[in-house]
Protein backbone atom coordinates (compact mmCIF):
# COMPACT_ATOMS: atom_id res chain seq x y z
CA UNK A 1 0.00 0.00 0.00
CA UNK A 2 1.68 3.58 -0.59
CA UNK A 3 2.06 5.53 2.08
CA UNK A 4 2.11 9.49 2.60
CA UNK A 5 4.74 11.27 1.12
CA UNK A 6 5.72 13.04 4.09
CA UNK A 7 6.21 9.77 6.39
CA UNK A 8 8.91 8.12 4.27
CA UNK A 9 10.94 7.22 7.36
CA UNK A 10 9.19 3.75 8.17
CA UNK A 11 8.16 2.98 4.39
CA UNK A 12 11.71 0.33 3.93
CA UNK A 13 11.03 -1.58 7.21
CA UNK A 14 9.08 -4.61 5.84
CA UNK A 15 7.68 -6.76 8.44
CA UNK A 16 8.46 -4.67 10.93
CA UNK A 17 7.12 -1.48 10.23
CA UNK A 18 4.10 -2.67 12.03
CA UNK A 19 6.05 -3.64 15.46
CA UNK A 20 8.51 -0.09 14.40
CA UNK A 21 5.06 2.11 14.87
CA UNK A 22 4.44 0.13 18.45
CA UNK A 23 7.33 1.03 19.32
CA UNK A 24 7.94 4.41 18.51
CA UNK A 25 4.11 5.23 20.43
CA UNK A 26 5.78 3.45 23.31
CA UNK A 27 8.58 5.81 23.66
CA UNK A 28 6.64 8.90 22.95
CA UNK A 29 5.70 8.19 26.47
CA UNK A 30 9.08 8.63 27.76
CA UNK A 31 12.12 6.35 27.81
CA UNK A 32 12.07 2.58 28.05
CA UNK A 33 14.07 -0.34 28.10
CA UNK A 34 13.22 -2.91 25.51
CA UNK A 35 11.15 -5.33 28.32
CA UNK A 36 8.87 -2.22 29.43
CA UNK A 37 8.75 -1.54 25.79
CA UNK A 38 7.06 -4.66 25.21
CA UNK A 39 4.64 -4.39 28.41
CA UNK A 40 3.87 -0.83 27.25
CA UNK A 41 2.87 -2.45 23.83
CA UNK A 42 0.73 -5.03 25.06
CA UNK A 43 -1.20 -2.89 27.32
CA UNK A 44 -2.01 -0.53 24.64
CA UNK A 45 -2.42 -2.52 21.53
CA UNK A 46 -2.74 -6.11 23.04
CA UNK A 47 0.09 -7.12 20.96
CA UNK A 48 3.09 -9.31 22.33
CA UNK A 49 6.20 -8.70 20.70
CA UNK A 50 8.76 -11.47 20.64
CA UNK A 51 12.18 -10.04 21.42
CA UNK A 52 13.19 -11.24 17.79
CA UNK A 53 10.46 -8.46 16.13
CA UNK A 54 11.14 -6.12 19.10
CA UNK A 55 15.18 -5.89 18.74
CA UNK A 56 14.97 -6.38 14.49
CA UNK A 57 12.59 -3.15 15.16
CA UNK A 58 14.78 -1.78 17.14
CA UNK A 59 17.68 -2.45 15.22
CA UNK A 60 16.20 -0.49 12.07
CA UNK A 61 15.04 1.98 13.81
CA UNK A 62 17.99 2.93 16.10
CA UNK A 63 20.02 2.95 12.65
CA UNK A 64 17.81 5.52 10.84
CA UNK A 65 18.23 7.93 13.92
CA UNK A 66 14.72 7.42 14.59
CA UNK A 67 15.76 6.27 18.02
CA UNK A 68 18.83 6.65 20.50
CA UNK A 69 20.03 4.33 23.40
CA UNK A 70 20.41 6.02 26.33
CA UNK A 71 23.52 6.36 28.54
CA UNK A 72 22.99 3.20 31.41
CA UNK A 73 25.17 1.64 34.44
CA UNK A 74 24.16 -1.81 33.28
CA UNK A 75 24.06 -2.84 29.42
CA UNK A 76 20.73 -2.87 29.11
CA UNK A 77 20.31 0.59 27.36
CA UNK A 78 16.89 2.21 27.66
CA UNK A 79 15.63 4.02 24.29
CA UNK A 80 14.28 7.34 23.61
CA UNK A 81 12.67 8.86 20.65
CA UNK A 82 14.80 11.31 18.65
CA UNK A 83 13.15 14.33 16.95
CA UNK A 84 13.48 12.63 13.51
CA UNK A 85 11.13 9.79 15.02
CA UNK A 86 8.93 12.01 16.20
CA UNK A 87 8.18 13.77 12.84
CA UNK A 88 7.85 10.66 11.48
CA UNK A 89 5.51 9.18 13.99
CA UNK A 90 3.20 12.10 13.47
CA UNK A 91 3.52 11.52 10.16
CA UNK A 92 2.43 7.97 10.38
CA UNK A 93 0.04 8.68 12.44
CA UNK A 94 -1.71 11.65 10.39
CA UNK A 95 -1.80 9.79 7.47
CA UNK A 96 -3.51 6.65 9.26
CA UNK A 97 -5.92 9.04 10.62
CA UNK A 98 -6.27 10.20 7.24
CA UNK A 99 -7.55 6.51 6.18
CA UNK A 100 -9.28 6.00 9.24
CA UNK A 101 -11.47 9.38 8.21
CA UNK A 102 -12.29 8.43 5.22
CA UNK A 103 -13.18 4.41 5.95
CA UNK A 104 -15.44 6.01 8.61
CA UNK A 105 -17.05 8.04 6.21
CA UNK A 106 -17.70 5.72 3.90
CA UNK A 107 -18.74 3.04 6.38
CA UNK A 108 -21.73 5.73 7.66
CA UNK A 109 -22.91 5.74 4.56
CA UNK A 110 -23.53 2.24 4.15
CA UNK B 1 17.12 -20.55 26.25
CA UNK B 2 19.57 -17.90 26.42
CA UNK B 3 21.73 -19.90 24.29
CA UNK B 4 19.32 -18.89 21.08
CA UNK B 5 21.10 -15.11 21.11
CA UNK B 6 24.01 -17.39 19.66
CA UNK B 7 22.13 -17.20 16.86
CA UNK B 8 22.99 -13.63 16.27
CA UNK B 9 26.20 -12.04 14.57
CA UNK B 10 28.81 -11.77 16.77
CA UNK B 11 28.27 -7.45 16.35
CA UNK B 12 24.44 -7.87 17.08
CA UNK B 13 25.09 -9.50 20.64
CA UNK B 14 27.73 -7.47 21.70
CA UNK B 15 24.98 -4.51 21.00
CA UNK B 16 21.36 -5.70 21.92
CA UNK B 17 22.72 -9.29 23.50
CA UNK B 18 21.82 -8.37 27.42
CA UNK B 19 18.62 -6.72 26.50
CA UNK B 20 17.20 -9.29 24.21
CA UNK B 21 18.26 -11.75 26.96
CA UNK B 22 16.16 -9.86 29.73
CA UNK B 23 13.36 -9.87 27.22
CA UNK B 24 13.42 -13.70 26.34
CA UNK B 25 13.61 -14.81 29.54
CA UNK B 26 10.47 -12.57 30.18
CA UNK B 27 8.52 -14.60 27.88
CA UNK B 28 6.88 -17.94 28.29
CA UNK B 29 8.41 -20.28 25.91
CA UNK B 30 6.62 -21.31 22.74
CA UNK B 31 6.94 -22.68 19.17
CA UNK B 32 5.86 -19.05 18.10
CA UNK B 33 8.47 -17.38 20.65
CA UNK B 34 11.00 -19.74 18.98
CA UNK B 35 10.16 -19.36 15.62
CA UNK B 36 10.63 -15.50 16.52
CA UNK B 37 13.97 -15.48 17.94
CA UNK B 38 15.35 -17.88 14.52
CA UNK B 39 13.32 -15.63 12.02
CA UNK B 40 15.19 -12.61 14.11
CA UNK B 41 18.60 -14.43 14.31
CA UNK B 42 17.65 -15.01 10.17
CA UNK B 43 17.20 -11.30 9.53
CA UNK B 44 19.77 -10.34 11.94
CA UNK B 45 22.47 -12.11 9.40
CA UNK B 46 20.86 -11.08 6.23
CA UNK B 47 20.03 -7.74 6.90
CA UNK B 48 22.71 -5.98 9.57
CA UNK B 49 21.35 -3.14 11.30
CA UNK B 50 24.39 -3.07 13.60
CA UNK B 51 27.66 -1.76 11.99
CA UNK B 52 31.26 -1.07 13.40
CA UNK B 53 32.75 2.25 13.98
CA UNK B 54 35.13 1.08 11.57
CA UNK B 55 32.84 0.95 8.63
CA UNK B 56 30.79 4.02 9.65
CA UNK B 57 33.69 5.89 9.62
CA UNK B 58 34.73 4.24 5.83
CA UNK B 59 35.89 6.68 3.06
CA UNK B 60 33.93 7.40 0.00
CA UNK B 61 36.08 5.83 -2.04
CA UNK B 62 36.41 2.56 -0.09
CA UNK B 63 32.17 1.70 -1.03
CA UNK B 64 31.14 -1.67 -1.08
CA UNK B 65 31.09 -1.82 -4.72
CA UNK B 66 34.91 -1.00 -5.10
CA UNK B 67 35.32 -4.06 -2.79
CA UNK B 68 33.51 -5.86 -4.61
CA UNK B 69 35.44 -4.70 -7.37
CA UNK B 70 38.79 -5.58 -5.64
CA UNK B 71 37.61 -9.10 -4.82
CA UNK B 72 36.47 -10.01 -8.70
CA UNK B 73 39.51 -8.89 -9.84
CA UNK B 74 41.81 -10.62 -7.62
CA UNK B 75 39.41 -13.64 -8.30
CA UNK B 76 37.50 -14.24 -4.81
CA UNK B 77 37.41 -13.31 -1.05
CA UNK B 78 40.55 -12.35 0.60
CA UNK B 79 41.23 -16.40 1.60
CA UNK B 80 44.07 -16.85 3.88
CA UNK B 81 46.03 -20.53 2.71
CA UNK B 82 44.59 -21.89 5.71
CA UNK B 83 41.00 -20.86 4.72
CA UNK B 84 41.23 -21.77 1.38
CA UNK B 85 42.08 -25.70 2.78
CA UNK B 86 39.15 -25.61 4.80
CA UNK B 87 36.83 -24.56 2.32
CA UNK B 88 38.69 -26.82 -0.39
CA UNK B 89 38.60 -29.74 2.38
CA UNK B 90 34.54 -29.07 3.07
CA UNK B 91 34.05 -28.93 -0.65
CA UNK B 92 35.85 -32.60 -1.08
CA UNK B 93 33.89 -34.45 1.68
CA UNK B 94 30.37 -32.79 0.67
CA UNK B 95 30.88 -34.16 -2.93
CA UNK B 96 32.49 -37.52 -1.53
CA UNK B 97 29.22 -37.81 1.06
CA UNK B 98 26.57 -36.75 -1.79
CA UNK B 99 27.69 -39.02 -4.39
CA UNK B 100 27.99 -41.92 -2.06
CA UNK B 101 24.44 -41.24 -0.77
CA UNK B 102 23.50 -40.75 -4.90
CA UNK B 103 24.83 -43.85 -5.50
CA UNK B 104 23.58 -46.05 -2.52
CA UNK B 105 19.92 -44.51 -2.88
CA UNK B 106 19.88 -45.39 -6.72
CA UNK B 107 20.96 -48.68 -5.84
CA UNK B 108 17.65 -49.05 -3.69
CA UNK B 109 15.30 -47.07 -4.72
CA UNK B 110 16.49 -46.50 -8.38
CA UNK B 111 15.50 -43.38 -10.03
CA UNK B 112 12.51 -42.16 -8.34
CA UNK B 113 11.96 -38.24 -8.08
CA UNK B 114 13.68 -37.97 -4.17
CA UNK B 115 16.23 -39.90 -5.49
CA UNK B 116 16.74 -37.83 -8.36
CA UNK B 117 16.62 -34.33 -6.69
CA UNK B 118 19.60 -35.41 -4.49
CA UNK B 119 21.64 -35.75 -7.93
CA UNK B 120 20.24 -32.58 -8.93
CA UNK B 121 20.91 -30.72 -6.05
CA UNK B 122 24.52 -31.65 -5.34
CA UNK B 123 26.33 -29.48 -7.88
CA UNK B 124 24.86 -26.34 -6.66
CA UNK B 125 24.78 -27.77 -3.07
CA UNK B 126 28.18 -28.37 -3.12
CA UNK B 127 29.06 -25.05 -4.50
CA UNK B 128 26.90 -22.86 -2.20
CA UNK B 129 28.76 -25.25 0.78
CA UNK B 130 32.03 -24.36 -0.69
CA UNK B 131 30.91 -20.58 -1.33
CA UNK B 132 29.42 -20.64 2.96
CA UNK B 133 32.78 -22.03 4.13
CA UNK B 134 34.62 -19.34 2.32
CA UNK B 135 32.61 -16.49 2.90
CA UNK B 136 31.12 -16.69 6.37
CA UNK B 137 34.61 -18.07 8.16
CA UNK B 138 34.61 -15.44 10.62
CA UNK B 139 30.69 -16.72 11.23
CA UNK B 140 30.89 -19.35 14.25
CA UNK B 141 30.33 -22.82 13.37
CA UNK B 142 26.72 -23.01 14.92
CA UNK B 143 25.93 -19.84 12.45
CA UNK B 144 27.56 -21.82 9.33
CA UNK B 145 25.95 -25.21 9.90
CA UNK B 146 22.26 -23.66 9.95
CA UNK B 147 22.67 -21.61 6.82
CA UNK B 148 24.67 -24.25 4.78
CA UNK B 149 22.02 -26.96 5.86
CA UNK B 150 18.73 -24.29 5.34
CA UNK B 151 20.33 -23.54 1.63
CA UNK B 152 21.07 -27.03 0.85
CA UNK B 153 17.71 -28.12 1.96
CA UNK B 154 15.80 -25.31 0.60
CA UNK B 155 17.90 -26.71 -3.23
CA UNK B 156 16.67 -29.96 -2.20
CA UNK B 157 13.36 -28.99 -1.58
CA UNK B 158 13.56 -26.92 -5.24
CA UNK B 159 14.66 -29.57 -7.01
CA UNK B 160 12.50 -32.56 -5.66
CA UNK B 161 9.59 -29.90 -6.47
CA UNK B 162 11.09 -30.30 -10.14
CA UNK B 163 11.51 -33.67 -9.85
CA UNK B 164 8.07 -34.45 -8.85
CA UNK B 165 6.56 -32.50 -11.32
CA UNK B 166 8.62 -34.28 -14.00
CA UNK B 167 7.61 -37.81 -13.27
CA UNK B 168 3.87 -36.32 -13.18
CA UNK B 169 4.13 -35.36 -16.96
Amino acid sequence: MRKGKEDPELDDFGRFSEPALLILISLAEGPKHGYSMTEDIKMVAGVQLGPGTLYGAIARLESRGLIEALKSEDRRNPYRLTGLGERALRARLDSMMTVVRAGQRRLASV
Amino acid sequence: MKRLVWLYPARWQRRYGDEFIAVLASQRFSIGLMMDVVGGAVDAHLHPQVRSNELENRKGEDTMTNEMLKRCAAGGPKLSAHDQKIASITMVISSLVLTTLYLVLTKIYRSRPAVEAIGYASFPAIWMIYEQTAYLRKRSLLTQAVIAVAITGGMYAFMFGVCEIAARL
